[in-house]
This record gives C-alpha cells, sequence and structure tokens, in this order.
C-alpha cells in the first residue's frame, strides 16, 4: 500500500444532511468509492467515510458523516453538527418538497455548527432533467441569498460531486489561511497535523522529496 | 681512363695479302672487313687520340707509341693514387667493423652471463605474480564475505541511533540487513565455515536484540506522546510497527503504550468537549444543554460515537503495514481499552440525568436512545467492549426508572379511585394517563431503535399501564348502577381503544377491549330495551305473555292481560314509534361513541320489535281467546320494522 494517503496535514470534518431519499448517502459513496449504489438503504442514524484529498499541495483528510434524513432520526443527527467544518446540505431536483425543506435545515445548520462553517448546498440527481422540478436559477438564488455555495450535481454520473466536496475543503482552508477559522478551537472541525516535523519525531532530512512512497 | 691502344697500326693497309689461307690476309679481310662506325671502344680511343695526336709527322707517329705509353702509366699512377686512399679507407672501416664485432661479441657474453644471472629472478616474480593475484582474489572473496555478512559502519551507526534517542529512516534497513545476515548464516552452518557462521549469528543476535530494544523505546516514546487532538501517525511509526510484529511481547507493549494514551487523550477530549466546548463558545459546551436531557444525552451520545470512528481510524493507520497476521482483535481489544476511559465520566452523568427522574417520556426516550447508540458504536466495537456495556447498563438503569415511574403512576390511579364524573365520560386521571401513554407511544413510534425491540418493548409498556387502568376504572365504575356502569365503562374503553388504535402493535389489546365493550353493549341495549317497553307499558305484558305456557288456560284470562289492558300498551307503544329518539335512555346519549350508540340503538330495536313481535303472535294465536284480535294488534311486525329501522 502507498503511504502517501496517510501523510495528510488536516483533518476536515464535513456532515451530509438533508431530506431522506435526496440522495446523500450516494452522493458519499460516489465520493469515496467512485460508484452509484442503485438501491441504497435508508441510513440508520448516521454513517462515515473518509477520504484523502489535496488542496493547494496539502493532503487533506476528509471525515465525512452521513446522516439520516427521517424525521424520527433528526434528534440523534442534530448532535453530529457540532465541530463539522462544513455542512453540504442536499436536496433533490425531482422533488420541490425536499427544496421547500431546505430553510429548516439551514436554521439546525446555522444554530448547531460554527459561523465558520462552509455550508454548500447540492441540487441532486441532475441526470433526471426531464424530471426537475426545481429550477437551477432559483436555488442559485437561494443560494447566493443565505451565502452558500452550490452546485448541481448527480451521485448516479458523478457529475460535480467532486467539485462540491472539493471546493468545500477549498474554502475552509481558505478561511484557515485568512485566520478566520481559528485552528486552536478545539471543535472547529478541523484538526492540524503540523507539517514541521516535532522534537522527538523522525528527521526527514535523510530522504528529501521520498515522502510517501517508501513502501 | 680506357683509353688504352688498340691493337690496330695505322700502316696495317701496306702490306696486302693475297690469299684468304694467308694469315695475312685474313687479317686484312679482317681489319677491312672492320667497322670502325660501329666500334665504340675503337671510336672512344680514336677520339682520345685526337686530343694529343695533333701534327701527323713521322716524328710524332714514332714517337706515338711513347706517348701512349707514357700516357697509359700517367693514367694508372693517377688511378693508384686515388685508389690507395680507398684501400686506407676500407682498412680504417675494416678496423671499426673488427672493434663493433669484438664489442659486439663481449656484450652477448655479458649478456649471456646476465641472463643466466636473472633466470630465477624471473621466476620468483612469476611465483609472486600469481602469489599476488591468488590473494587478490581471497581479498575480493573476503570483501565479499564481509558485505553479506557484517554490517556497514554505517548501518551500524544507524542502528545504534543518536543520543537523542531519534530514530531514523533507514533504522529499518539495517535491521532487515540483521535479519537477513542472520539467516543467511544457517547457509554458513551447512558449510565447513559453521564456527564462522555461528560467530556472525551470535553477533547479529546480539545487534538485534539492541536494535529492538531501541525501536521498542522509540516506538513507546512516540505512542506516549500521541495524547494530543492532533496527532499524526508516521509512516516511521508504521514501520515501527510493522518491524515489532517479530517480537510480539515489544509489539503487544507499545501497542499498550498508544492505547493507553489515546485513551487519556479521549477522556481529556470529552471533558472538553463537555465543558469547554470549542474556543470562543462555539461550539457550545455540550453541558450548557444539561437542562435538555435528550440534547445532552444525545450530544453525549453522537461525541462517543465519533470519537470511537477517529480512535479506531487511527487505529487502523497505526497498524496498516503491521499485516503479518490479521490485527482485527487486537484493534479491537486496544480499542476497547481506549474507549474504557470515559465509561465513567459519561455514566456519572447519565446517573444524575436518570436520577433526576426527568419523567416517564424523557425516561423511555433515553432508554431508546442508549439502545439505538448501542447498536450504533457497536458497529465500530467488539462485543467486548466497556463502553458497550455501559451502554447497555444505562439503558436498563433507565429502562428500569421508566418503568418504576409507570409502576408508580399506575398504581397510584389504583390507590385512590376517582368517582366517575356525572357525564360519566373517563376521569380526569384516565385522560391524563392516556395522554402519557400516547407520548410514550409517539416517542417510540418516532425511536430510533428497530421494530423487534419497538413490539417487544410496547408490549410491556402497554401491560404496565393499560391493565392498572382498566382495574382503576372497574373499582371506580362499581358503585353505579348496571346501565350507568356500562356507559361508563364503554366510555373509558373507548378512550383507551382511540388512543391505542393510533399506533402499532396494540391489535391484540384493540382485541380485548372491544371484547370488553361487547360485554357492556349487551346489557345496555338489554336495559334500552326494557326501557323502551316500561315506558309504554308493556313490559309487564310481554314478560307474562314470554313466559306463559298454553296448558295454563287461553293468556286473555291471565290477570293483567285482558283485551283492555293489552290494547292500551299497544297504543301506547304507538308513541314509541312516532318518536323513537325521545325513548332513548340517558346513558346511551352520553356515550361517546356513535358506532356504538347506532350499534345499541339498532340492537335495542331489534329487541323491541322481537318483543311485538311475540305479543303479535300471542294475541293472535286462537287458543288465547282474545276477541278480535285484529283491532288490538294493528301492525304487523313487519310494519313495526319498517316504521321503526
Ligand atoms: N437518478 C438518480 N438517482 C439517485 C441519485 N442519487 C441518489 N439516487 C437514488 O435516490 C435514492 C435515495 O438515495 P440515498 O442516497 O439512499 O438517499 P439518502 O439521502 O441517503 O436517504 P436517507 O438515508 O434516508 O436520508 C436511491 O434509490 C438512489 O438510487 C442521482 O444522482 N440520480
Ligand atoms: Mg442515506
Amino acid at each position: 500500500m502507498a503511504a502517501g494517503p496517510y501523510n495528510y496535514s488536516y483533518i476536515f470534518k464535513y456532515i451530509i444532511i438533508g431530506d431522506m431519499g435526496v440522495g446523500k448517502s450516494c452522493l458519499l459513496h460516489q465520493f469515496t468509492e467512485k460508484k452509484f449504489m442503485a438501491d441504497c438503504p435508508h441510513t440508520i442514524g448516521v454513517e462515515f467515510g473518509t477520504r484523502i484529498i489535496e488542496v493547494s499541495g496539502q493532503k487533506i483528510k476528509l471525515q465525512i458523516w452521513d446522516t439520516a434524513g427521517q424525521e424520527r432520526f433528526r434528534a440523534v443527527t442534530r448532535s453530529y453538527y457540532r465541530g463539522a467544518a462544513g455542512a453540504l446540505m442536499v436536496y433533490d431536483i425531482t422533488r420541490r418538497s425536499t427544496y421547500n425543506h431546505l430553510s429548516s435545515w439551514l436554521t439546525d445548520a446555522r444554530n448547531l455548527t460554527n459561523p465558520n462553517t462552509v455550508i454548500f448546498l447540492i441540487g441532486n440527481k441532475s441526470d433526471l432533467e426531464a424530471q426537475r422540478d426545481v429550477t437551477y436559477e432559483e436555488a442559485k438564488q437561494f443560494a447566493e441569498e443565505n451565502g452558500l455555495l452550490f452546485l448541481e450535481a448527480s451521485a448516479k454520473t458523478g457529475d460535480h460531486v467532486e467539485e462540491a466536496f472539493l471546493d468545500t475543503a477549498k474554502k475552509i482552508y481558505q478561511n484557515i489561511q485568512d485566520g478566520s477559522l481559528d485552528l486552536n478551537a478545539a471543535e472547529s472541525g478541523v484538526q492540524h497535523k503540523p507539517a514541521a516535523p516535532r522534537s522527538n519525531q523522525l528527521n526527514t532530512d535523510q530522504q528529501p522529496g521520498k515522502e510517501g512512497c517508501a513502501c | 681512363m680506357s683509353s688504352k691502344s688498340t691493337p690496330a697500326t695505322p700502316e696495317g693497309g701496306i702490306e696486302t695479302s693475297q690469299g684468304s689461307s694467308n694469315p695475312l690476309s685474313r687479317k686484312l679481310n679482317k681489319i677491312l672487313e672492320t667497322r670502325l662506325e660501329n666500334d665504340k671502344d675503337a671510336l672512344e680511343a680514336l677520339k682520345a687520340l685526337s686530343t694529343f695526336f695533333t701534327d701527323n709527322n713521322l716524328r710524332s707517329r714514332r714517337k706515338l707509341r711513347g706517348d701512349i705509353e707514357r700516357r697509359s702509366l700517367a693514367i694508372s699512377e693517377q688511378f693508384a693514387d686515388a685508389f690507395s686512399v680507398v684501400t686506407d679507407q676500407l682498412d680504417s672501416i675494416n678496423q671499426d667493423v673488427e672493434a663493433m664485432n669484438n664489442s659486439c661479441q663481449d656484450m652477448t657474453k655479458r649478456l649471456e652471463l646476465a641472463r643466466d644471472q636473472t633466470s630465477d629472478l624471473i621466476n620468483k616474480t612469476t611465483d609472486l605474480q600469481k602469489e599476488g593475484q591468488r590473494l587478490d582474489m581471497r581479498a575480493r572473496v573476503a570483501d565479499a564475505f564481509l558485505a553479506k555478512y557484517q554490517l556497514k559502519p554505517e548501518e551500524a551507526r544507524v542502528l545504534r541511533g543518536t543520543r537523542d534517542g531519534q530514530l531514523q529512516e533507514n533504522f529499518f534497513h539495517s535491521l532487515t540487513r540483521i535479519k537477513q545476515i542472520h539467516n543467511d548464516c544457517k547457509v554458513l552452518l551447512r558449510t565447513n565455515q559453521q564456527t564462522a557462521g555461528l560467530e556472525i549469528m551470535e553477533s547479529m543476535a546480539l545487534h538485534q536484540e539492541t536494535a529492538y530494544e531501541r525501536l521498542y523505546r522509540w516506538t513507546q516514546g512516540e505512542c506516549r506522546s500521541m495524547t494530543g487532538d492532533s496527532f499524526e501517525v508516521t509512516l516511521l511509526h508504521c514501520k515501527a510497527m510493522e518491524a515489532l510484529q517479530d517480537r510480539p511481547v515489544l509489539f503487544r507493549y507499545a501497542l499498550d503504550e498508544f492505547g493507553t494514551a489515546r485513551r487519556t487523550a479521549m477522556v481529556r477530549g470529552f471533558i472538553d468537549a463537555l465543558t469547554r466546548g470549542g474556543r470562543g463558545g462555539t461550539p457550545r459546551p455540550i453541558e450548557l444543554h444539561s437542562h435538555d436531557p435528550m440534547r445532552y444525552v444525545g450530544d453525549m451520545l453522537a461525541w462517543l460515537h465519533q470519537a470511537s470512528a477517529s480512535e479506531k481510524e487511527h487505529l487502523d493507520a497505526l497498524l496498516r503495514l503491521a499485516s503479518a497476521q490479521s490485527r482485527e482483535e487486537e484493534i479491537q481489544e486496544i480499542l476497547s481499552h481506549i474507549t474504557e476511559g470515559i465509561c465513567r465520566p459519561f455514566k456519572v452523568r447519565v446517573e444524575q440525568v436518570i436520577v433526576a427522574e426527568p419523567g416517564p417520556v424523557l425516561l423511555y426516550k433515553l432508554t431508546n436512545i442508549h439502545k439505538f447508540y448501542r447498536y450504533t458504536i457497536g458497529q465500530l466495537l467488539s462485543k467486548e467492549a466497556s463502553l458497550l456495556a455501559t451502554l447497555e447498563e444505562m439503558e436498563e438503569f433507565a429502562q428500569k426508572v421508566f418503568f418504576n415511574a409507570l409502576n408508580v403512576k399506575a398504581s397510584k390511579l389504583v390507590d385512590k379511585v376517582e368517582l366517575p364524573p356525572a357525564d360519566l365520560g373517563p376521569t380526569g386521571s384516565l385522560t391524563q394517563t392516556l395522554s402519557l401513554l400516547r407520548e410514550i407511544l409517539t416517542s417510540h413510534d418516532s425511536s430510533v431503535v428497530s421494530m423487534d425491540t419497538r413490539q417487544a418493548d410496547f408490549a410491556k409498556i402497554l401491560g404496565c399501564v393499560l391493565d392498572p387502568l382498566l382495574q382503576m376504572c372497574s373499582l371506580s365504575a362499581s358503585k353505579l348502577n348496571p346501565s350507568d356502569m356500562a356507559a361508563y365503562m364503554i366510555n373509558c374503553l373507548y378512550a383507551m381503544q382511540t388512543t391505542l388504535s393510533l399506533y402499532e402493535y396494540t391489535d391484540q389489546r384493540l382485541e380485548m377491549l372491544e371484547a370488553q365493550v361487547d360485554a357492556h353493549v349487551d346489557t345496555l341495549v338489554n336495559e334500552q330495551a326494557s326501557f323502551v317497553l316500561t315506558r309504554v307499558g308493556l313490559l309487564q305484558i310481554y314478560s307474562i305473555a314470554q313466559q306463559h305456557l298454553t296448558t295454563e288456560g287461553p293468556l286473555s284470562s291471565v290477570h293483567g292481560m285482558d283485551s283492555s289492558s293489552v290494547r292500551d300498551g299497544i297504543n301506547r307503544f304507538d308513541s314509541f314509534l312516532g318518536s323513537p329518539d325521545s325513548f332513548t335512555m340517558p346513558q346511551i346519549k352520553l356515550l361517546h361513541s356513535t358506532t356504538v350508540r347506532e350499534k345499541i340503538h339498532k340492537r335495542a330495536v331489534a329487541l323491541i320489535c322481537s318483543a311485538y313481535e311475540l305479543l303479535h303472535t300471542a294475541i293472535n294465536h286462537p287458543a288465547n281467546d282474545y276477541t278480535e284480535p285484529g283491532s288490538i294488534v294493528k301492525r304487523t311486525p313487519d310494519q313495526i320494522k319498517s316504521l321503526v329501522s
């Protein structure tokens, strides 16, 4: 196994929220496995997945918590917002009701996360253009009014899935660079792994530029 | 110098020859035949002669011979002179050559001598060269041997490490080398180099021990320092664990060290999340919500879930190279150890919440959320993990307190029985208890636990609440008259039915309630029928007619059954037919359920109709001896039926 993926400098915690059946689990699966799960059972409570990405040359591990959309789990899933650095808020472009519920999801997200949490709105199932029930423009406007990043994506074709996850990370990273995200805050949703070797650590100058493939 | 005189004489032609046989003539002929122009020598001679023989006179002709001889002599002398120089020079050359020859011979002799003297040396040299090559070969073999069977100084240095205990990347290379050498020695042992093999093995074993000890020290130190939120599992750590696999004891110690460090870290993280939250207060500390038990406990449980998942990831990362065997069991063991630390602080807090008796509904929700997380976290940890045991313990505790609370409520119901209100509706305590039940069942419906567990819980909860409720209702109804009792009971049962019918898994209970309702409905049907018959004064007449036997004589002769009495009754029955509703018992009007009301009404009417039919038949029966029965019962039973229904 390549050692590369383990050498990351940050862990970002994400949460995926939205009504049941909008495709949250499928988006996560598509992002972590690059596959579409056609018959995905309803999520029970909360599940999680990870993937390592690279932003501006920095390796970042995403720890993604996929929540259940079913109402009965609302109380449970609310506890997972704390300390999320990114929140992906998903609706289904073919079901208007899932779009109409966004404001309630947004309220939860705003109340239960940090002010710095990056919220990304995803209109999923963009492959089902014929059944479209929510226009791109209105969703775009909703996103702008609420200061959200926005994309339409398809967990089925994989369209824009990478972008949604990566753009969120870029924005978080940018917040870190700006200093607007305080890394020392215990529950900022970001854990920093110092890039510089600590005193009791491997002296890396022995093998410059060799990181990540020594086995 | 070739101007020698020719034999020809100038006077030769005078003495002519006479015959060819004569020598003279022959000679002459020969001369005549001579072709002077073709004789080069003669021409040369003549040419030379012409240079000095200028005057052709006798004297000069006589002197010619002497002149020629003199000239010849001079030339010869000149020649001899010139040649003597050459001779001299040749002599000198000869001398030189002889001298050279001598010295060459001398040299040859000396060379031969030298050769004789050096051949020994050359032999020696050749021998030495051969020896040299042989030694060179041996040196190379020795080098190769050393390279294969000894550590390079650099490698040995890396193994010893630096004074500050740092570990370098190539440490593992050296370690592998030692292992390799140790292994290769087995080949040596099979040859006649056993001593060397044994010695090298021994020294390698020694190296190995120090190396492993150092590696363990380092790993231990590293693991010990992994107590932060953010620590890094580096490639070096992974390699260290991989290498330590060869020393299972050290491997395990290092792993334990890691476990202990992470355990401490987890407890600290938990306490921080509880009491400090994020910097600047977002997210807020969990304890800030301790007034809201569900949120408080839910947040704690979610935190535990996420932390457990992260710890598992850390462990997987640390051991990802140490895959000589399946590490699942060890990972689980360490994970249990890590998560064991937070059990106490968690338990203390949950117990506080439960002991504060937040009411049955909350207790029930607490039970369920523990059940949910026991399942969810159970997917990460092994069954033996203390954390799971703690979750189960808290779940059971909450459940116990929940049922206690329910039981207490229920026994209070039975202890102080309320009298039924005047409207015969459910008592306050019944409505309250039912709304509590509703809340519990609703929270159950929206709960996060699986169907099976829900069903089992339902039976228990229903038993716990409904049985005492029924008991209470019966007790409070006990002092009522039958109709009131029936109406009151039906109302109470109906209230329970409506509550239960909203939920799953209540069919059995509903059936039981229905049966009880039916019993009370029977009572009311009878009461209603008698009520109507009494009001029209036919009850007496009906019961006599019903009990009358033909053997007792005609019915008309029985007291009170004469034509006029019967006619009066039947006539008053018409008033019922006119407005049947005004003949409904007040108790029936008080029933909450319209369906039950209608059911009773129908069945009572049917009962009344059959009473009328009985009377009709009896009066029309000739044996009963009524005169003009048609004037007494003017309507047929069918007419009655169609009138009232
Ligand atoms: N055509 C299409 N179908 C999709 C897409 N994403 C998800 N689905 C389907 O939508 C259904 C629900 O997807 P899930 O990922 O389970 O939805 P969820 O949001 O996780 O639902 P909960 O776990 O109940 O909250 C599944 O049957 C998927 O096959 C998409 O991009 N295109
Ligand atoms: Mg899902």
